[in-house]
């Protein structure tokens, strides 16, 4: 009798125990990721949104060039290198910068890589085109122009901050 | 399109646009070649997203197909025409495995979708210059393989 009691205790004790147990994973399980949000903004500043150096103004043409730039990116304890392309030409004192990102559905598209379609941006994957500035042509998938480049030219050198939609 | 939360959502809401999937195929081995394994895994990994982010919104990465070395070509190939069955059945259209192991070139004709072996570049020791550089021509190699297979049959 007493031993069956004493059973039964050790049983509700069992399942308090547990019961914390399960209580504080659920409660780490709700923290964590807000710790998450709270810190990753300040972790990812170090990466993306800085500027870049990427070419010197000397290289730029009229006609749209690729140019390749890297940085390290930090998400959370993470770091990876991520390599973007731009292209970039002058026009006057003008300096465009455009992302290579389809509007699309995000393939990389490139300068008068069709024949058939001189002097514009062609997407490999469902036809996708764009004009010099950007511009997307009407009847060919994309919605809206290719991003633009924020742009920031010191001693000669060209640098590029983020993409952001042209409307 | 990357097999993550962030893509795959993408991926099923614009499925008409997405026809063709990657399939890195990498052979595993734990004994004197496990050097070589790492080194193929790492070659044909860094090809793979660089291809994906060339052709993000018409491709699908899948995560890749392993196999002992051991096992035998032919029996990874009858489990890798198991996932050939069920990417068909999901209405992709075109598949294209991407390797760096030879084995396969044995069996590419009794494959029906497409192979593209790679010929190793061990990465180790090389500085990351070179590397961007070797990965570039590499990729400007194989681009118009992928779009040829798309114009031959849209
Ligand atoms: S992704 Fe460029 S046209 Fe569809």
């Amino acid at each position: 009798m007493v031993s069956e009691k004493n059973h039964n205790v050790s049983r509700r004790q069992f399942l308090t125990y547990t019961l914390t147990g399960v209580g504080g994973f659920m409660a780490a399980g709700m923290i964590l990721p807000m710790a998450r949000f709270a810190i990753d903004p300040v972790l990812q500043s170090a990466g993306a949104g800085d500027m870049n150096a990427v070419a010197d103004v000397s290289e730029l043409t009229e006609e749209p060039q690729r140019f390749d730039f890297s940085y390290e990116q930090v998400d959370g304890w993470y770091t990876s290198e991520v390599t973007e392309t731009a292209w970039i030409y002058q026009e006057g004192d003008n300096i465009t910068a455009l992302s290579p990102t389809c509007t699309h559905l995000g393939c990389t598209v490139n300068w008068n890589s069709n024949e058939s379609y001189q002097n514009q941006f062609f997407c490999p994957c469902h036809g996708g085109r764009f004009e010099k500035n950007g511009t997307n042509v009407p009847g060919t998938p994309p919605t809206e122009p290719l991003h633009k480049y924020e742009i920031e030219v010191r001693d000669g050198t060209v640098y590029l901050g983020k993409a952001n939609p042209q409307i | 399109m990357k097999w993550t939360t962030e893509d795959i959502p993408s991926f099923v809401a614009e499925k008409q646009y997405i026809d063709t999937a990657l399939v890195p195929l990498l052979p595993i081995n734990f004994d004197n070649s496990i050097k070589q394994s790492a080194a193929m895994a790492e070659f044909i990994t860094v090809m793979a997203a660089e291809i994906e982010r060339q052709f993000h919104g018409r491709m699908l990465l899948t995560p890749p197909f392993t196999y002992l070395s051991e096992e035998g070509v032919q029996a990874s190939k009858e489990r890798l025409e198991h996932w050939q069955q069920q990417m068909k059945g999901a209405e992709i259209k075109h598949i294209i495995f991407l390797t760096a192991d030879s084995e396969w070139k044995k069996v590419e004709n009794e494959l029906d979708e497409m192979l593209i072996w790679m010929p190793l570049v061990p990465f180790e020791n090389m500085d990351s210059e070179y590397k961007k550089q070797i990965i570039s021509e590499q990729i400007k190699q194989l681009l118009p393989l992928v779009v040829n297979k798309w114009k031959e049959n849209p």
